[in-house]
């Protein structure tokens, strides 16, 4: 049986703004069902380097491959395999909360789309809101409708950006379940966060991101590095 | 791995759960009694939609089927806006007919401007001064430095872009992005199609033609220059072209106006007429636009998100800018993401004493790093030059009318500090000054970058008008109502939208906008009253001299106060005082 591509799989991958990197070259493979969590301190280049995963970002050097091809969005085949939750907060005012999601379905051809919304509504407490305007969300609300976009569809990687942000204890519970899930299925998840118990809950290791230096970890070490950082 | 069925026949995008009925005991009609949006039916298949490779997804989510068309993703989308926005159709034909009414007075009114100029211009002198400008090389210089305008603007807007909604909820769907993008990479071109006919028109109209025929083909011309230059800038974009590099080009270009008409002043070349090309030349120059249309729509797909998001929330902040009549917003968003994000070096702000030299040596920093800023000052202090060395237009109403139009876009360049300042400011807080303070010391960088332009532009218009000495004072006493224009107009308060409508020839006039974005124009043409005087009667006296330094004072005195209201509301304020007082004295007496 032949070795499954890397989902990702980043070689000295420098990121940053204007020629400036803004950590050290990064290097590590991502395999299909398993999570692997980066972590640092704030503007240590997390969200950069997933912003240049789902190609948003030009890398300023460094080899970069998601799904086996070198990152180019504009391939079909890449959206079609790669979600991403970032952290954007633009919505389309007349769309209700269930037509957010079924776009999305309907847009990856998933057939029985309105099922799929329903159940993902639920799984995210947002079926009170199906029918409601996402002006009418809280923020927390809306940060359900975003993860649960990235859900409804079909996907090889999914791209997290601080996914814990504005949400309860809860929906933490339950994302973190949920991200297991996807491990179980044979998804790969890269997610960028600050909360050690979501790394010690769904990641296999981490990667932990500064200026001077990455390192690799078990989830437990980054977790308890984390939890030392003072709030 | 799952794998897409079916090839995009009827049966794989039939509703497959009526939007109106999903969900037991929930009702998912969210749009009611718009059929087109019930259930699957509302995406339909995309004949060039990818039905994915071999491979699917690792983690599917139910059964694929086709994607649907591009066209009818924003088909959805634009059916659920409609569907909700409230507005029947006699609201619509009405908004229709008060654009066209409004357009159509405007542009009655630009064309009788036009005539009315053409008109009162003299006659070329029949032998041309030595180091002059004629006219036609004029309007030669000024579709040059338009084109320069043009491209740097566009560069700026993408032209192509995707913000907001767009950018979150349909670059990532894997439909084909040609499509998706389409109607997004027709807005600029063709306002600037609109924009680039009626200025040419009016240009030739007013300064150079006197037959129709020309005017049309000089709006056919002006038309397809403003098209290419656009579609230019997006195949530029489509290369992957840096939209600041852009943006720069359009700068260059639009500074090269200016210098070009002085080196031609100088070296005293002459154009005594302009041509316009005919109408074979237009349809051969159509035929060249409409393959670059082609070749841009063929490159829709290669644009990148990050580019469109990029551009796209730039767009959308100048959409909201013209929407509110706020210039400064507009300022902020045109600059935003057009200079280097990283610094080669750290200013060591040698020149910060303290306090007040912190703030004055910020703002010259803020705007040396603002190229286009620079661009303006220096292109916007050779608009009065070059009046006053075309023979036509160098009477004193055109000389006034350029030192207004020059002064007021050269001010505008110098109050970039106040301008960010006022969006946050937490920034003039951060130092110990008083608010009044702050103001005064923001008027510092404005003054010291205006005294060089007015210098410049006095000792010209003195040697336009016979005598230097005067007309220099007058520019060094003038200079402090600039520097207080530009601090009045950067912390001028948000539009007041909630004053009453005043009905007008032109249309209905919001008082409370009005009112506000009247601050710094204000102090601009009543604090140089004794300036146009001097300029009308081509003398300056020492009564002049004297009352330009009083109104100087005064508008620095205004531009120093931080109350927030206008003087219409400061009087409305003393009137409800007064009969206030008068009520409570009635009270008493009874």
């Amino acid at each position: 049986m032949p070795k499954p591509a890397a989902a990702v799989r980043a070689r000295d991958l420098l990121v940053g703004y204007g020629g400036a990197p803004v950590c050290a070259p990064v290097t590590f493979t991502l395999l299909p069902g398993r999570v692997l969590a980066l972590v640092g301190a704030n503007g240590s280049g997390k969200s950069t380097v997933l912003r240049a995963v789902i190609g948003l970002l030009e890398p300023s050097g460094g080899r970069l491959e998601v799904l086996g091809r070198e990152v180019d969005e504009r391939d079909v085949q890449f959206r079609t395999e790669v979600s991403s939750v970032l952290d954007d907060d633009a919505y389309f005012p007349s769309l209700t909360v269930a037509e957010h999601l079924y776009l999305v379905a309907r847009g990856h051809g998933v057939l029985g789309a309105w099922d799929h919304v329903e159940d993902l509504l639920d799984e995210f407490g947002l079926t009170e809101h199906a029918k409601s305007l996402p002006v009418a969300l809280s923020s927390g609300q809306r940060r359900r409708l975003l993860l649960a976009a990235g859900l409804v569809r079909p996907r090889s990687l999914l791209v997290l950006d601080e996914p814990e942000q504005r949400l309860d204890q809860a929906m933490k519970t339950a994302l973190a379940e949920r991200l297991r899930a996807e491990k179980a299925a044979g998804g790969a998840v890269l997610l960028a966060t600050h909360d050690p118990d979501l790394v010690r809950a769904v990641a296999d290791r981490a990667l932990h991101l500064s200026d001077t230096g990455n390192e690799l970890l078990t989830a437990a070490q980054a977790a308890d590095r984390i939890a030392q950082v003072p709030a | 791995m799952t794998s897409r069925t079916g090839s995009g026949s009827d049966d794989d995008l039939a509703p497959d759960d009526d939007l109106g009925s999903a969900g037991e005991g929930e009702d998912f009609d969210a749009l009611d009694g718009d059929d087109a949006l019930d259930g699957d039916d509302a995406l339909e298949d995309g004949d060039d939609a990818d039905d994915g490779e071999d491979d699917g997804p690792a983690v599917p989510v139910g059964e694929l089927g086709a994607v649907p068309a591009a066209a009818s993703i924003r088909k959805f989308t634009a059916q659920a806006g409609r569907s909700r926005a409230g507005a029947k159709l006699g609201t619509l034909l009405g908004d229709v007919y008060y654009a066209v009414i409004s357009f159509a007075i405007a542009a009655g009114g630009a064309v009788g401007v036009a005539q009315q100029l053409r008109v009162s211009l003299p006659p070329a002198p029949d032998v041309a001064p030595p180091q002059g400008l004629s006219l036609p090389a004029l309007v030669v210089i000024a579709f040059i430095g338009l084109a320069g305008a043009l491209v740097s603007l566009a560069g700026r807007l993408g032209p192509v872009s995707s913000g907001g909604a767009e950018a979150t909820w349909w670059l990532g769907l894997p439909v084909d992005r040609r499509s998706l993008l389409r109607p997004a990479a027709r807005r600029v071109p063709l306002v600037a199609a609109a924009a680039g006919a009626a200025v040419v028109a009016l240009l030739d109209g007013a300064l150079l033609a006197d037959d129709g025929g020309r005017v049309l083909r000089a709006a056919a011309s002006g038309m397809l220059a403003a098209l290419a230059l656009v579609l230019g800038t997006a195949v530029a974009q489509s290369l992957g072209v840096e939209r600041r590099r852009t943006a720069l080009v359009g700068d260059l270009t639009l500074l090269a106006a200016p210098l070009l008409a002085v080196a031609l002043t100088l070296v005293g070349t002459q154009a005594d007429a302009l041509p316009v090309p005919s109408w074979p030349v237009l349809g051969a120059a159509l035929v060249a636009v409409v393959a670059l249309v082609v070749l841009v729509d063929r490159r829709l797909g290669r644009l990148p998100s990050r580019t469109l998001r990029e551009s796209g929330s730039v767009v959308g902040q100048v959409a909201g800018a013209v929407v509110s009549m706020d210039s400064r917003e507009l300022g902020r968003a045109l600059s935003s993401g057009t200079s280097a994000p990283v610094r080669r070096r750290v200013s060591r702000l040698w020149a910060v004493r303290g306090a007040a030299s912190a703030l004055v040596v910020a703002d010259l920093v803020q705007l040396r790093r603002s190229p286009r800023h620079v661009a303006q000052l220096i292109a916007a202090a050779l608009l009065p030059v070059l009046v006053t060395v075309v023979p036509q237009l160098a009477a004193p109403g055109g000389v006034l009318v350029a030192v207004l139009i020059g002064g007021y876009v050269a001010q505008s360049a110098t109050g970039e500090g106040a301008r960010y300042a006022q969006i946050a400011p937490v920034l003039d807080r951060l130092l110990p000054l008083s608010a009044r303070n702050v103001r005064r010391l923001r008027m510092v960088t404005p003054a010291l970058l205006m005294l060089p332009w007015s210098l410049l532009v006095f000792a010209v218009i003195g040697r336009w008008a016979g005598s230097d000495g005067g007309w220099l004072a007058l520019g060094v006493a003038s200079t402090p109502v600039w520097a207080a224009a530009a601090v009045r107009a950067a912390y001028r308060p948000a539009p007041d939208w909630t004053k009453p409508l005043v009905a007008t020839p032109m249309g209905a006039l919001p008082t409370g906008v009005a009112a506000v974005i009247s601050r710094g124009p204000d102090v601009v043409v009543l604090g140089l009253v004794p300036t146009w005087i001097a300029l009308l009667v081509e003398h300056v006296s020492s009564t002049v001299l004297i009352a330009q330094g009083v109104c100087s004072v005064i508008a620095v005195l205004v531009a120093s106060s931080i109350a927030e209201g206008t003087f219409m509301d400061w009087m409305a304020r003393q009137q409800d005082l007064a009969e206030k007082e008068r009520a409570a004295g009635r009270t008493g007496r009874s």
